[in-house]
C-alpha cells in the first residue's frame, strides 16, 4: 500500500511537471486545423510549423543572438562573481552588508532598472545591440551567481588553506591548486543557471532589442499578433528554444542536488 | 621589486579581499547605485521621454499614495507572494521527502522534475495559456469529457489571478524542492539514529530535528522567492497582459513607464515598491545570517 501511494505520488508529480513541456512538442507538430480541433489528442503530425520558421519567418538569427549573449554575459558574470564570492566567504568582506547589497540588485523591480538604462543606452547608442543586452544580463545574473558561489566557497574548510600556507605556498598557488579544484562543481552549477536564465530572459530583451539583437524569447512573443496567436509556429520555436535547457538539465542533475544548499547546511 | 609588490598585495588578506571584490563593487556602482539615484531624481520630475524634465517636488509620490490602482496592484502582488511561497514551501517539502527516498530510476525522476525550472517563463506562460484556454485548451476538453462546464481559468476575473499564481508555482516548485532535497541530503545521520533509538516518532523527528536544521534553507527560499515574485512579469505577458484584475506591480510600472512614457511617475511607483522589498529582504537576510552562523 505504501509503495503504491509512493509511486502514485511520483507518477503524478512527474506528469504535472512534464506534461506542459511535452505539450509544446505535440502542438509544434500540429497543423493549423488540428490546433483548434475538438479532440486535442488525435491529429496528423506535420512539420509545416518548422518549415514556417525556416522559410517564411526565419528564426535562426534569434537563436544565434541568444547564444552569443548568454555565453558572453555568463563569462563576465563568472569573472566578477567568482573572486567576489571567495572574498565574501573567506574574509567576510563588508560584514554581510555588501553581500546583501549584491543580492538586493534582484529586488529592484526589473522595469525600474530598465528606465535609467533605457535612457542611458539611448544616449550611448547601446539600444538593440548585443553589448547592451549582455551587460544587462551580467547585472541580472550577478547577484544570484555570487550568492550561490558564496555557498560553495563556505563549504571549503579554511583549515585546508591555512595548512597549505604553512607549507609555504603563496595565495595564488593555493587558489589555483586547492580552492579551484574544490569549487569546480560550484562553477558548473552556477554557469548552468546563468546560461539558462539569460537564455530565457524576456523583459530586458523585450524592452531593449528590436531587430538586430532580438533574442529567442522576444521571437516567441512576436507570434502573439494584434489579430491572432499563431500557436503552431510559436510552439515550434519554443521546442527548439527548450532543447539546450533540457540538455543542461540532463548533464547537471547530479551536481545541482549537491549544490543547492547555499552552504547553509553543514553536513 | 615587482615580485615583492605582487606578494604583498596578494598574500596580505587586507589587500586581497578588496582586490577580489573590486570588479563586483565597480559593477554595483554602475548597475545599482546609478539606476537607483537616477530613478530617485526622475521620481521628482515630470519627464515623459521628450523635452526636459521639470522638477515637480513630491507630486509623483502624492499621486502614488492617492492611487487606488497602485494599492490594488500592490495587494495582488502580496497575495500572489504569500500564496506562492506557502504552497511552494509545503508542497516542496513533501516532494523533497518523497525524492529523498532511495528508489529505482530516481535519477530520471529527479531530472524530469527539474525541467520546469529550466524552461523559459515566457514560453511556459504562453503554453499554459494554450493548455488552459476555455475553448480549445486540453484541460477544458478533459473537463468537458467528464461532463462539466468549461472553466475560464484565464478569462474569469478573480480566477485569472490564481491561475497566474499557479503558473509561477508550477515553474518554481522544483526550486524549493531541490533546495530542500539538497538540505535533506546534507543532514548528519548520527542524530537521526540517536533519535530513532530513543523511539521518537517520525513526526517528532521531522518537527524537532529536520525542520530546525533546514531553517536556513527555508529562509533562503523565502528571501529569493520574495525578490523574484515582487518582479513577476513574464507570466502576465504570456496570459492576461494585466487584464481581468491581474495587474501586478511590475506590470503596472511597465504600463506607466513604457506604454504611457510617464517616466517620473513610473519611477515613483518603482521606488515605492523597491523600499517595501528592501525592508522585507533586509529583515529576512538578518535572520538568515543569524541562522547560518548560529550553529
Amino acid at each position: 500500500m505504501g509503495r503504491f501511494l509512493f509511486w502514485l505520488a511520483v507518477g503524478l508529480m512527474v506528469f504535472v511537471f512534464v506534461f506542459p513541456v511535452l505539450w509544446i512538442y505535440v502542438t509544434a507538430l500540429k497543423g493549423p486545423d488540428d490546433i483548434f480541433a475538438d479532440n486535442p489528442f488525435v491529429f496528423a503530425p506535420t512539420l509545416e510549423n518548422f518549415d514556417y520558421l525556416i522559410n517564411v519567418r526565419p528564426s535562426y538569427w534569434e537563436l544565434i543572438n541568444s547564444m552569443i549573449m548568454s555565453v558572453a554575459s555568463t563569462f563576465f558574470v563568472m569573472a566578477v562573481s567568482l573572486p567576489a564570492a571567495y572574498s565574501f566567504a573567506r574574509f567576510n568582506t563588508g560584514n554581510g552588508h555588501i553581500l546583501f547589497i549584491t543580492i538586493s540588485t534582484r529586488m529592484f523591480p526589473g522595469v525600474v532598472a530598465a528606465i535609467p538604462f533605457f535612457l542611458l543606452f539611448r544616449d550611448l547608442g547601446l539600444l538593440d545591440t548585443h553589448l547592451g543586452l549582455s551587460l544587462l544580463y551580467v547585472y541580472f545574473n550577478m547577484s544570484f551567481a555570487t550568492f550561490l558561489l558564496y555557498g560553495f566557497f563556505r563549504e571549503i574548510p579554511e583549515s585546508l588553506e591555512k595548512a597549505a600556507m604553512l607549507d609555504g605556498y603563496d595565495r595564488l598557488s593555493i587558489l589555483r591548486w586547492i580552492v579551484f579544484p574544490l569549487i569546480k562543481p560550484g562553477i558548473a552549477v552556477t554557469t548552468m543557471f546563468c546560461l539558462i536564465w539569460s537564455w530565457n530572459e524576456f523583459l530586458f530583451a523585450f524592452l531593449f532589442t528590436r531587430r538586430i539583437a532580438r533574442t529567442i524569447s522576444v521571437g516567441q512573443s512576436t507570434f502573439w499578433g494584434s489579430v491572432e496567436i499563431q500557436w503552431g509556429p510559436m510552439a515550434a520555436l519554443m521546442c527548439i528554444a527548450v532543447l539546450p535547457t533540457l540538455l543542461a538539465a540532463w548533464i547537471m542533475q547530479k551536481h545541482v542536488i549537491r549544490g543547492l544548499t547555499f552552504g547553509a547546511v553543514k553536513g | 621589486m615587482a615580485e615583492q609588490v605582487k606578494t604583498r598585495l596578494f598574500d596580505d588578506d587586507r589587500y586581497m579581499r578588496w582586490i577580489l571584490i573590486g570588479p563586483l563593487l565597480l559593477f554595483l556602482v554602475c548597475f545599482m547605485l546609478y539606476p537607483t539615484l537616477y530613478s530617485l531624481y526622475m521620481s521628482f520630475t515630470d519627464y515623459v521621454m521628450r523635452g526636459a524634465p521639470n522638477f515637480i517636488g513630491l507630486d509623483n509620490y502624492r499621486a502614488v499614495l492617492a492611487d487606488d490602482v497602485f494599492w490594488a496592484a500592490l495587494g495582488r502582488t502580496l497575495y500572489v507572494l504569500v500564496l506562492s511561497i506557502s504552497v511552494e514551501l509545503t508542497l516542496g517539502m513533501a516532494l523533497a521527502l518523497v525524492l529523498n527516498r532511495d528508489f529505482k530510476g530516481q535519477g530520471i525522476v529527479r531530472g524530469l522534475c527539474f525541467i520546469p525550472l529550466l524552461v523559459s517563463p515566457l514560453s511556459m506562460s504562453l503554453m499554459w495559456n494554450y493548455i488552459l484556454h476555455i475553448q480549445f485548451g486540453v484541460v477544458n476538453t478533459v473537463i468537458g469529457w467528464a461532463g462539466f462546464e468549461p472553466v475560464g481559468f484565464l478569462s474569469t476575473p478573480g480566477l485569472a489571478l490564481n491561475t497566474v499564481a499557479f503558473i509561477t508555482i508550477w515553474q518554481w516548485l522544483p526550486f524549493s524542492t531541490f533546495v530542500l532535497l539538497a538540505g535533506l541530503k546534507g543532514l548528519p545521520r548520527d542524530q537521526y539514529e540517536a533519535a530513532q533509538i530513543d523511539g521518537a516518532s517520525p513526526w517528532r523527528i521531522f518537527f524537532r530535528l529536520t525542520l530546525p536544521m533546514l531553517k536556513p534553507l527555508i529562509i533562503i527560499i523565502i528571501l529569493l522567492r520574495t525578490m523574484w515574485l515582487m518582479r513577476l512579469f513574464d507570466p502576465l505577458y504570456g496570459t492576461t497582459r494585466g487584464g481581468l484584475e491581474t495587474e501586478l506591480l511590475d506590470w503596472m510600472i511597465y504600463r506607466v513607464s513604457f506604454v504611457f512614457f510617464d517616466i517620473g511617475q513610473g519611477a515613483a511607483y518603482a521606488l515605492f515598491a523597491l523600499y517595501i522589498t528592501l525592508i522585507v529582504g533586509a529583515l529576512m537576510f538578518k535572520q538568515l545570517i543569524k541562522a547560518m552562523d548560529g550553529k
